[in-house]
Formats: C-alpha cells, structure tokens, sequence
C-alpha cells in the first residue's frame, strides 16, 4: 500500500514541478477597449504573439475606460502585469506614485531607443528612465473634398488670408467651411486650441512655454485665442455656429463633411479611417492637407503636431515584468507587422511610432495614407513639428484649456483672461513637479 | 455559552452585523476618509500632504464652484415646483379615472424605469440641430429650435432640468396616488353634501391628508437635487461655459479630470454638510408637532 503511495506521491510532485518549470510565463495585459478595434488586436497581436513562442503566455483583457478600471487595480497593488494609459500626463501621476516600473533595463537591453522616432521615446523618459512607450501616435491635419474644391476652382489655403478668403467663397456656396463637433467629447475644444497655438504662436513659442522660458500670457498665445474666438464665434467656421458644433458628435459631423455639408474637416489623423469609409460610399473623393500656418512666427514650412494616443507601461507590481518586457519587444521589432496591424485597422489605431521606411509599407496602401506617415517623419525628424495639449499638458493646465475654452466662446472672459487662468495652472503644476517630459528642440 | 450571547438581543446584532460590516468599510469608512482628504492635496495616487483649510479658502475663491452652487438651487427650486404641480394635478385627476387607469399610471411612470443614458439620449435626438424638431422645421422653412437648448448656455440648465424633471414625475404622481387613495371616502361624501367643488376638496381634504406624502417628497426632492449628476452629465457636462454645472458634477471633475481628489473631498465636504442641514430642518420641524 505504500509502495503504491509513495509511487502516486512522486508522481504529483513530479508533475507539478514540471508544470511550474516548463509552463509558460503568463502576462496580462489590460487594454483600453475599443469595439471596432478589439478582435483585430486580439487576432493580430496578442493570438499572434502567443503562436509564435512559447516562453510566455499573454492575456489580452480589453477595459471600458481604462483609466478609471486601472487606478484602483494599481493603488490596491494588484492589476495587470501591463497597463494602457491615455497618456503621458497620466504616467507621471503613477511613477510619482511607484506604481509603473521603469523599463530603462529593457530599453537598453533591447535597444527601444533605437527603434522608435526619438520624441515619441522621450514622452515616455521621466527622471531619466523609460516608463511608458506609446502605441499610437496622431497629429492635427485638414481633409478636404477634392472634387469639391475642382469643381469650384478652389485651392487649399496655406496662410491666414487664404483659410479666410476660402472661407467667404464656401460660406457663399451655402456650406460650413469645417465639419467638427464637441456632442459627447468635450475636450475637443483642445484639438482647435493646440492648433492654433501652433500654426498662430507657432512651435518654437509653444515650447518655450512649456519649458517655462516664456509666458502663456504673452501677445501671440492671447491673440491665438482671439483668432479662434473670432473664426468660432463670429465666423461660424465650425458647422455653422458655436451652438452647432456643440451638438454634433463623431458621426454627424463626419456624415456631414462626406455629403457636402462642409468643405473641409480638421481633425486628427484618427480620421483617415472614417473619410475613406464614408467617401467610399459617394462619388467625392478627398484628400488632405498639413494645416495652414496662421502667423508667419509660426514658421513657412508647415509643422505637425505631435501627440501620442494610448501608452503600454508595465505594473511595478507585476511578478512578470521580464515577460512584459519580452511582449513590448516583439511588437516594436517588427516594422511591417506593425504596419500591418495599424492597416487593418484603419492607421487609426495602433500607428507605433517607429522608424519606417517606404520598404515598410504594403504596396497596396493608400497613397494619402502613406503620404501622411513619411511626410510626417520626415517633418518631425527636421524639427518642423509642434505640441498637443493632450501630450504635453499636465492634468489641471490641460483640462483649463478645454472646460474654459467655452468660456472665452461665451464670452464671459476674455482671451487674455483664459491665459491668465492657464498661466496660473502652469505655474502650479510646475511647483508640484507635474510636468511632463517635452523632448529638447 | 454565556446566555447573553444566545439572547433576542445578541440574535439580532448577529443578523445586523454583515449589513453593519459592508456598510462601514463601503459608506461609514470611505466617508470618513473623505472628512480627512479634504485637509490634504492628494491627488489620488501619490504622497498625501496636509494643507490645513487651503482647500475650503480656495473654494470660496472659486467661481465655478460658487456657479454650480447657485445652478443647484435653481435646480431644486424648479424640481419642488413644476413635477410637484404637475404630478399632484396628474394624480387627482387619475383617482376620478375608473377604467384605463393602470394605463395612465403606466404612461407617466414609464419614463422613471427607462435609463438615464436613453432619456438623454431620446431628448438629445428630438433637439439635435439636424434630425430632430429643429432640423423638421427648418425644411418647412421655419426657424424653430435651429440650435439645440442644450447647446445654448442661456437655456442649458433648464433643459436638462426638463428632462430630469420628465423622467422624474412619474413617480411623484405614484407617491401622491398612492396617498389619495389612503384618504377616506366619507370626507369627500360629507363635502359634496356641503356643496364643495372639486377644487376645495382638493385644497381642503386631499391636500392636507396627503400631506406626511407630500413633506416627504419634498425631502426627498431637496435630498436628491443636491447629488444631481447623471443627467447634466449626459447631456451637457456642465457646458456650454459652465451655464449648466452642478455641484456633484463639479466635484467629479476636480477628481477624476484635474485628479484634484483633496479639493474634490472638501465640494464631497460641503454636500454633507448641506444634506446634514436639510435633514435637521426637517428633524426641528417634525419636533414641532409636524407631521414630517
């Protein structure tokens, strides 16, 4: 009888240690969610990474609201081996905290630095070391209905007083001169705001204040404000009036620049993907366009701004960081996977701010589309790039530009009054060391 | 066992105390804490400092939250007037209803079973510049409601008040039914013999009989105006330029937009302390002989 339990005994300790010795490490990953997204990420990416090796297993977990899911997650010392945030901003409330590991090993052990575009690495460098990597990067820029702007003999505008005259002769044919609506996302103001700091003030002035060498109160950053009060306010320029775009959501204003109920959409290149799919069902076709510049300070050539949509970083507490760190390599070490990934998906999404080359691309790419990604590395590589809110604003400044932006609209205050109130933000968040890491010019 | 362990007594803490545990460390502990926070800067991640009272003098300096404050008590001052009128008028009218009254009842209480996200939803579509009334007059060639109320910052606040207030008395007019039919026959029967009309029975039977009804309502009205959210949230969050930003609203703005979590625990503060003052009012007036 014993000689049948010590043979049974053996063979459960046996197993289990074989188990814990050979079975795989298991990494969690939460995601932000996205129902369009979602089963492509899945697919392409995580199912993906697990059928290529067996050294670790990743969970793919897709969260509503990630933000609000992960914080409670972290403080309780739990949650996910990895994380998504919405952004730098975001980070430094956690690395302050201790609650995101620094991947600096990693880094250097896998030469990330090398592989991404040097500010989108540096978004990611606090205190010196690497704590989050972005998985998607977008800037400002304009579509605009191509057979359209043939038809009426239009040019597209690249300077203040052709967006202006371009605007009179659209409004005259009936139409809105930008499709764009805040119904369901209120921080859309900033989109305008940041891209009026830049084209107007321009990048360099934007930079110095957010390194502190200048004043958010200073004349170019106060009559950028007053540019867009007028071309908002009294202009219309924005489906027709403040009130308008108040209550346009996403797919009004999209349905409504693919039908001709305005000339143009100024957005961020999240709408590649929704202007071809709604132009693909018209007889119009589109194109798109860097933003004009506003103000020759902001430079001749045109500038993009840049701007990181989404982070992966990895929990401090997480017992599989080595693993972690073995799923962030294998996503950034392949150009054309990356690219292809991004493709399904519309280049809306997980657009990985690596170094690519046109041996990169599928040859069956839109040629906008690729138009848009080298002309943008090749911008931001030779320094004609500006700064997004939702990337380089600390919390407190950054939610004052959107909340109060209506405000200034309402006239209740004055632009110079809304710099005052950032200024203030500014300087508080400076105090409290909330500042997010701006990659020297 | 000691027999104090197996009295009526014990028996019944013993049923309290799973209620008495989840209630502390869900509601009693979080409260607490929250009493502590607004002493500090915390930012709801990190180190936590002691800033003594900056947080209150700050919110007397802050005109966002003093706007808030004054939407608030328009807010309750519109929801104790209009439902109430409304529903008390609903009521009466459906207790002389004989058939078809489940119907009616149904009607006007549907809305408070429906989500706040599809009220919202509903009301943002009737108004929407677009497709909805505005965009329906429009190609009659009419200018009406060309721009949404929700999108105006002079009629915001009284919009979402609307819909709230849609969704809303449908179950005052329960409550207020449910009171009428506790009111005796034979008073309405002596007034008829006295000649009375409909309105002074109204005025001078149902009204004073449904009154511990009707104070409670109102409670409940002033109560539940002070944490008011979803809606303002849904429809508007608190724009355009704040013309529609209530104090709950504010609140969750300074903790989970700014991640101001001290600052938003001293607006938590002052919530608590209002509500302490309403339920005492109401607490002195019930001592008075009120039937509260």
């Amino acid at each position: 009888m014993n000689k049948i339990l010590n043979i049974f005994l053996t063979f459960i300790l046996t197993a289990f240690f074989a188990t814990s010795t050979f079975a795989a490490t298991k990494v969690v990953w939460w995601m932000e969610s996205s129902a369009d997204t979602d089963p492509t990420v899945q697919e392409m990416m995580c199912d993906a990474f697990n059928a290529e090796q067996d050294e670790v297993e990743l969970e793919c977990v897709f969260k509503e609201d990630i933000n609000d899911t992960i914080r409670p997650a972290l403080l309780s010392g739990s949650g996910p081996d990895m994380f998504d945030t919405p952004g730098a901003s975001y980070i430094k409330i956690y690395q302050d905290a201790g609650l995101v590991k620094s991947m600096q090993e990693y880094a250097d052990q896998y030469g990330w630095q090398d592989k991404l575009l040097g500010w989108a690495y540096n978004s990611g460098v606090f205190d010196g070391e690497l704590y989050s990597i972005p998985k998607n990067y977008e800037t400002m820029i304009y579509f605009y209905n191509k057979t359209l702007f043939e038809e009426n003999g239009w040019s597209t505008p690249n300077t203040l007083e052709e967006v202006e005259s371009l605007a009179a002769k659209i409004k005259a044919k009936g139409m809105n001169v930008y499709a764009y609506g805040s119904a369901g996302w209120q921080p859309t103001h900033e989109h305008l705001v940041g891209n009026y700091f830049n084209t107007y003030a321009g990048p360099e002035n934007v930079y110095k204040a957010l390194i502190g060498e200048k004043k958010w109160t200073d004349p170019e950053f106060v009559e950028a404000i007053e540019l867009l009060r007028k071309h908002m306010v009294d202009e219309g320029y924005w489906s027709g009036n403040l009130e308008t775009y108040y209550s346009l959501d996403w797919d009004d204003f999209n349905n409504e620049f693919a039908t001709r109920g305005s000339a143009m959409l100024m957005i961020g290149t999240w709408g590649f993907n929704v202007t071809a799919t709604n132009f693909g069902e018209s007889s119009d076709d589109w194109d798109w366009n860097p933003l004009p510049i506003l103000n020759s300070q902001a430079g001749s050539a045109p500038n993009y701004q840049l701007a990181t949509g989404g982070t992966m970083s990895i929990n401090s507490s997480s017992k599989n960081a080595d693993g972690a760190a073995k799923v962030i390599d294998w996503i950034l070490s392949d150009k054309a996977r990356a690219l292809k990934v991004t493709g399904s998906l519309g280049y809306g999404a997980w657009l990985l701010p690596l170094k690519y080359t046109d041996a990169d691309f599928d040859p069956n790419i839109d040629p906008r589309q690729k138009r848009f990604l080298t002309e943008f590395a090749e911008a931001s590589d030779s320094g004609n790039y500006g700064y997004t809110t939702w990337t380089f604003y600390p919390n407190d400044p950054g939610v004052h530009i959107w909340k109060d932006m209506e405000v200034v609209w309402a006239g209740d205050i004055t632009p110079l009054e809304f710099m005052e109130e950032s200024q203030r933000l500014w300087d508080q968040a400076r105090a409290d060391d909330a500042l997010v890491p701006v990659g020297k010019r | 066992m000691p027999k104090f362990l197996t009295s009526i007594n014990a028996i019944s803490w013993y049923f309290l105390f799973p209620v008495i545990f989840i209630h502390f460390f869900v509601v009693a502990f979080p409260s607490i804490l929250s009493l502590l926070l607004c002493l500090t800067d915390w930012n709801g991640f990190g180190r936590i400092n002691y800033v003594g009272l900056e947080n209150f003098q700050e919110l007397f300096r802050d005109r966002v939250f003093k706007k808030a404050v004054k939407h608030n008590i328009i807010w309750t001052v519109m929801f104790l007037t209009i439902p109430v009128i409304v529903a008390l008028v609903i009521a009466y009218l459906l207790t002389g209803i004989k058939r078809g009254q489940l119907f009616y009842r149904l009607v006007y209480f549907f809305p408070y079973i429906l989500a706040s996200i599809v009220n919202c939803l509903i009301w943002r579509y009737i108004f929407h510049p677009r497709h909805g009334l505005g965009g329906w007059f429009e190609n009659q060639g009419i200018d009406f409601l060309a721009k949404s109320p929700f999108a105006m910052k002079e009629t915001a606040l009284y919009a979402v008040a609307w819909v709230d207030m849609w969704h809303f008395w449908g179950f005052l007019v329960i409550i207020y039914l449910t009171g009428m039919y506790q009111v005796d026959d034979s008073l309405y029967e002596a007034a008829d013999i006295e000649g009375a009309t409909k309105f002074q029975k109204f005025r001078y039977i149902t009204l004073p009989m449904i009154r511990p009804i009707f104070v409670l309502s109102l409670i409940i009205i002033i109560i539940w105006s002070v944490p008011t959210f979803d809606y303002v949230y849904i429809l508007t969050m608190g724009g355009p330029a704040y013309s529609s930003e209530v104090v709950a609203n504010h609140l969750y703005s300074q903790a989970f937009q700014r991640m101001n979590v001290g600052y938003a625990s001293t607006i938590g503060v002052m919530m608590f302390f209002y509500v302490g003052i309403i339920v005492g009012f109401f607490a002195i007036l019930r001592r008075m002989g009120w039937e509260v």
